[in-house]
């Protein structure tokens, strides 16, 4: 293999996967997120549908967001593993020569700057952008706590404290994604595409533009020395113990983070109305019906005494003036209505009233069969007043 | 021409008879309609009346319900139907003359029942709107209860709706709803309308509707009632009477309650949702002003109650996680406020950074490219000195 073609191992599988699983997670935490930050944007209410309705959009973006912290704790501890027992260098540790570098590059950039900085195995645009990914991890986990949370959150801060995490929450969420769009997607995908986190390798071009500090030191043989054995076990001795419990304790803050609080009830809050609905007024009473008074017998058979009663009860009802007839008075009795006189005294035969009020008869007002008889016999009398 | 000539003069007896024919037929047909819209038969309005104005004894329904058959004159005569002139036998269609059909109606509800196509006759829209509303939903499950449409517009008495003051639509409603009459007439809509006549305040028709009064239940009332309420709250022409403010829908969309109901309104307005919409906060019927010492909300024991209604282990400090409608300030909320403050400072600074150094390195390879046979030239130039 010549010296232009020769590729340098820059991630194992292990980091790739760990790539692959905050791609995953963050895409997804982005995605939900967003469409909630921006909810009543079109596309959003779009997304939502699709996903399922904003309840499962939320239980997608906690699951992924469960995902994001696991790995954060995977890292840590491996951090831990680089550190103290491999004892390799903290190369994401920001010092002077990173500004200096991103000061060359963009000088050189302009054409202001002959020199092109050798730079280390993490130039200062990954250390920028791994920087940048630990602060976001704390705020957003934080953040994401207290709006998970916000019954505990509020016995312990003030209330204002969850609508700021909100406000933080979603503002973060907004720069983290356009700074991996404009940041990541330009220095790894579009400037050129960097395969390391997929195949792992670097070419040596690639190395000779990004890291040229370490590809020196490769060449000139300055390689990782592992510690020996005998020291590896003992570091391990601590760091294994160390390790497993911290994880332990980690994880159960995970599940606490997760499971800790019902914030809210689950079903649809009881409504104020305590009143029922259908409590109707009390209904007008209708009129009562007059009793009608009992007729004195021994007055029975005149008009005030009794006859008239019969008529105002059986027949008042119409014929108030009904057909021209009014039974509101003798003489209007008398009278008869528009088809003649209904009572022919001295002669019930020829009365026609007696016809027409016959309980036989259809006619509306009608005469019981006693007042029929009385009526008879008042108008054989000669209809006395 | 011979044919035309043959035509009028050999067939025009036979076609004038066929034309005779035709109108008569006609006639036969269409003068049993004319005779039904006519004065025929018909009883007139007087004729009625003439019993009916004075009948004071009602009529006793098999269930001993008492069915007042009494008609003021004066009343019907001031009533929509009296003054179009709408005859009695318009919608009493059985009648035409004496004695009158008999009565198959047990009780008085299911004799209203009877006239519900009577009125849908006329008023196609409003009895088609009534039937697709809770009421008429009740009411085609047989529930007695129900009202018929003469429940709320006795048709011998009903005024224009134009003239009907919002105060007396609500004692309609009162009939049947007397229990939430009482509650909404000592709130701060409530004794607005009915003690000062105040016309801003919503009555009862103003968020129900009149006909399609929909079922304040469902998922669909739930999650548009915040539109309902914003409707009014949103106007500055009536708020700004009060000094209320108008940013009281925007404030809640904003807020984490809002913005869900509002995703649901949009998304799946069938389905329920637990999120807090206005009345789960403000009541019902029982509205109060805010500054209320026993309900309102600006009393932050109040506040704390409401909360607990759905956040049951709610504490002291919870009620201030809402912004109370406010858009957070220096003097309101101001940790809010400076948090939007520093995002708003810094995000663009890292992105204008990174666009910066971005842009830069495009110029470069740019620059680059476009040298490109230059630099070949060079290089190659470079190669010949080096040999």
């Amino acid at each position: 293999m010549s010296k232009e073609t020769k590729t340098y191992l820059r991630f194992d599988v292990a980091r790739r996967i760990e790539h692959l699983l905050m791609i995953l997670s963050f895409t997804t935490l982005g995605l939900t997120g967003l469409i909630q930050k921006f909810a009543l944007n079109d596309i959003s209410l779009w997304l939502v549908k699709v996903l399922g309705g904003i309840e499962t959009v939320r239980i997608i973006h906690r699951v992924a967001a469960t995902v994001f912290i696991l790995e954060g704790i995977y890292h840590l501890i491996l951090l831990g593993y680089i550190l103290y027992v491999q004892r390799k260098q903290a190369t994401m540790m920001p010092g002077i020569k990173d500004a200096t570098d991103a000061l060359q590059v963009f000088l050189h950039n302009l054409g202001l700057g002959k020199k092109y900085p050798k730079m280390p195995r993490y130039n200062f645009t990954e250390k920028a952008e791994y920087l940048a990914m630990v602060w976001g991890f704390v705020l957003m986990g934080l953040t994401g706590f207290m709006l998970w949370n916000p019954i505990l959150t509020a016995k312990l801060l003030p209330g204002e404290f969850i609508p700021a995490a909100k406000a933080a929450h979603g503002a973060e969420a907004v720069l983290a994604v356009l700074a991996i769009i404009l940041w990541h997607f330009y220095n790894v995908h579009i400037k050129h595409w960097n395969w390391s986190m997929i195949k792992g390798h670097l070419t040596r071009h690639e190395m000779e533009e990004e890291h040229g500090q370490e590809l020196e030191q490769i060449e000139s043989g300055e390689v990782y020395v592992p510690p020996a054995p005998s020291v590896y076990k003992k570091r391990m001795a601590i760091f294994a113990p160390l390790s497993a419990v911290l994880s332990i304790a980690l994880i159960a803050g995970l599940i606490f983070f997760i499971t800790f609080e019902d914030s809210a009830i689950t079903t649809v809050p009881p409504v104020y109305a305590d009143v029922d609905v259908f409590v109707p007024q009390t209904p007008t009473p209708m009129p009562t019906q007059v009793p009608t008074p009992t007729p004195d017998p021994a007055m029975a058979n005149t008009w005030d005494g009794g006859i008239n009663s019969i008529f105002e009860q059986q027949c008042g009802l119409c014929h108030g003036n009904n057909g021209g007839l009014s039974i509101e008075t003798y003489s209007g009795v008398i009278q008869g209505g528009d088809s003649g006189p209904i009572i022919i005294p001295g002669s019930p035969d020829a009365s026609s009233v007696l016809t027409i009020a016959d309980p036989a008869n259809s006619h509306p007002g009608q005469f019981t069969e006693d007042q029929l008889e009385k009526i008879r016999v008042w108008i054989s009398n000669g209809a006395p007043k | 021409m011979k044919e035309n000539k043959f035509l009028n003069v050999r067939f025009l007896p036979l076609l004038l008879l066929v034309m005779v024919v035709l109108i008569a037929a006609s006639f036969w047909f269409v003068s049993p309609v004319a005779a039904q819209d006519g004065t025929g038969d018909e009883p007139s309005n007087a004729a009625c009346l003439s019993c009916h104005a004075e009948a004071s004894t009602p009529m006793e329904l098999p269930n001993g319900e008492l069915l007042s058959i009494q008609i003021s004159v004066d009343n019907f005569g001031k009533s929509v139907h009296g003054r179009n002139e709408v005859s009695c036998v318009t919608c009493h269609v059985d009648i035409s003359g004496f004695p009158h059909p008999e009565n198959d109606a047990a009780t008085i509800h299911e004799y209203k029942v009877g006239y519900l196509d009577t009125c849908a006759e006329c008023h196609e829209e409003q009895a088609s709107q009534t039937q697709d509303s809770i009421h008429g939903m009740l009411l085609a499950e047989g529930n007695t209860n129900a009202p018929t449409c003469m429940d709320c517009h006795n048709p011998h008495t009903q005024p224009f709706v134009d003239e009907v003051s919002k105060a007396t639509f609500a004692q309609v409603c009162a009939q049947c709803h007397n229990g939430i009459y009482e509650e909404y007439s000592n709130t701060v809509h409530g004794s607005a309308l009915i003690n000062e006549g105040n016309q801003d305040v919503p009555g009862c028709v103003d968020c129900h509707g009149v006909h399609s009064i929909a079922d304040p239940t469902t998922a669909e009332f739930r999650n548009s009632s915040i539109y309902m309420c914003a409707n009014c709250h949103t106007d500055e022409s009536i708020m700004g009477k009060y000094g209320i403010s108008t940013d009281v829908l925007d404030t809640y969309v904003a807020d984490f309650h809002g913005t869900t109901v509002t995703i649901f309104e949009e998304t799946e307005p069938g389905q329920l949702t637990n999120k807090a919409v206005c009345y789960d906060c403000h009541g019902i019927h029982d509205i109060l002003s805010v500054n209320d010492p026993n309900k309102g909300l600006a009393v932050k024991e109040n506040m704390l109650a409401a909360c607990q209604k759905c956040h049951p282990d709610a504490t002291t400090n919870f009620p201030d996680s809402w912004l109370s409608h406010y858009r957070p300030d220096r003097e309101k909320f101001p940790l809010v406020y400076y948090v939007d403050l520093f995002y708003k400072i810094l995000i663009p600074t890292v992105l204008g950074g990174m666009a910066i150094f971005v842009l830069s390195d495009v110029y470069f390879r740019l620059r680059k490219r476009f040298q490109k046979p230059a630099a070949e030239s060079v290089s190659e130039s470079k190669d010949v000195e080096k040999e």
